[in-house]
């Protein structure tokens, strides 16, 4: 190990960095398929923007190991296998239909707010640079995913309908949301982990309920840790990482 | 128009505190504040800009020059104080219609006629006013969330990349590690 590494640290950053990856590959599906053009824009540059998130800490996860910080990031995207990921379950679920999708990135959306502003306030200096840095594209993701799951709620019998189970799909997964970041020293970067889930219920639940929109735990909260995946993660990498799988030694 | 489809708005997005706003399109939206999210997300995504107003297309009365010019104007005046009026007009066969002032009238007719002497100079070709309850703008506390975000994005035109090249590259290097194409074996 290069004297100066911080494993610990870098371990969590990179739990971050998967979540923002994972889902900007996920809902970068939906380029082309969504359901009218301004939103096809709107919805691409979203994704778009989650990448280049995801780009910022995995630069961060360079540093801190001593890697390069443009080669680094893309052995770590494009060569990591599935079981190696620490993104959260809630990411790589499959897009479903529109309600699932607005609504998985909202709650995504509000905890990102959440967890930003703590990591701005109280994280460990060298992140807290990005973390202000992200913060501010995440403030219009979270304005125009808060207006999309208003009007879906409140729009027809069913979009009521469809968001509603698509909630009740949904609720479980953000039970690993607050769980710590991987690693050993997850307090180093993100000391106050744990009570961010009351400041995001605080954010989310009376959205939710304005948008009319009831929470039914209908199955067990997922407490898993990051190192465990469903079964959706594999085939979302076996695509992105095609390409990459092909000519794994091709300089870009 | 088929009554599923979302009412479209007229976008207006001014770049500067100097300059006007000036029409860069429509958007569809089911109302007027996610008319102004998407206007941002289509037209704002990279250039300035410091605020945008929309407007529903069906509540902007749009008149030439030569229908004004027939007298297709001429209205009764109305008594009243009626209500404010934005104008826009486009001055250039191809240009796009920019914000000319605020018109006080009675009717759309009427804020089009005394908009047409108020604003003479440049002559517009084409006309349109639309009245103020039916603007929705940003405000200045939207700035931080709506537009800082496109500031510091690098604007990368299609010709930064090289997929071709690096395409070619790739194909190159492969037929080097399977040894070469039987085509060209020994030559040089």
């Amino acid at each position: 190990m290069k004297a100066g590494t911080d494993w610990a640290l870098s371990d969590a950053v990179l739990g971050l960095a998967d979540d923002e990856m994972i889902l900007a590959q996920r809902i970068s599906e939906w380029t082309g398929h969504a359901p009218i053009l301004e939103e096809d824009i709107a919805f691409a540059n979203l994704a778009l923007d989650e990448l280049g998130h995801a780009q910022l800490w995995y630069g961060l996860v360079a540093d801190l190991r001593q890697e390069h910080r443009e080669e680094y990031p893309d052995r770590l995207v494009f060569q990591r296998p599935p079981a190696d990921y620490r993104n959260v379950q809630l990411v790589e679920l499959p897009c479903g239909d529109w309600a699932f999708t607005m609504l998985r990135q909202y709650l995504f959306d509000a905890l990102e707010r959440v967890r930003l502003k703590a990591l701005v306030k109280g994280g460990e200096a060298r992140l807290r640079p990005v973390a202000a840095k992200i913060e501010r594209e995440e403030a219009y993701h979270l304005r125009h995913t808060s207006a999309w799951v208003l009007r879906l709620g409140l729009g027809t019998e069913e979009s009521r309908r469809r968001m509603q189970s698509a909630l009740v799909a949904i609720w479980p997964y953000t039970g690993q949301l607050f769980g710590a970041l991987p690693g050993e020293e997850p307090e180093k970067a993100l000391p106050a982990a744990i009570p961010l889930r009351e400041e995001w219920e605080d954010l989310v639940l009376p959205h939710l309920a304005a948008a009319g929109l009831e929470i039914r735990l209908e199955s067990a909260p997922v407490s898993a840790g990051r190192d465990l995946h469903t079964s959706h993660l594999e085939p979302l990498l076996n695509e992105m990482q095609q390409v990459a799988r092909l000519a794994p030694e091709a300089k870009w | 128009v088929t009554g599923t489809e979302w009412p479209a708005y007229q976008v207006f997005k001014q770049d500067r505190a100097d300059a006007p706003h000036e029409n860069v399109g429509t958007v569809h939206a089911p109302d007027a504040e996610m008319a102004l999210m998407n206007a941002r997300d289509v037209f704002v995504r990279r250039p300035e800009c410091i605020s945008l107003w929309v407007a529903p297309e069906s509540d902007i009365t749009s008149r030439t020059a030569e229908e004004l010019n027939a007298g297709l104007l001429q209205p009764p005046a109305p008594a009243g104080v009626g209500e404010s009026y934005q104008v826009f007009k486009k001055v250039h066969q191809r240009g796009s219609h920019v914000h000319a002032g605020t018109m006080q009238a009675v009717s759309a007719v009427e804020a089009l006629r005394r908009a047409r002497e108020a604003f003479a100079d440049p002559p517009g070709l084409v006309w349109w006013v639309v009245p103020e309850r039916s603007l929705a703008r940003t405000e200045r506390g939207d700035t931080p969330e709506l537009f800082e975000g496109a500031r510091d994005k690098l604007y990368r035109d299609q010709a930064f990349y090289f997929p071709d090249m690096l395409l070619r590259q790739l194909r190159k290097e492969q037929s080097a590690t399977r040894g070469m194409p039987r085509g060209r074996k020994g030559g040089v």
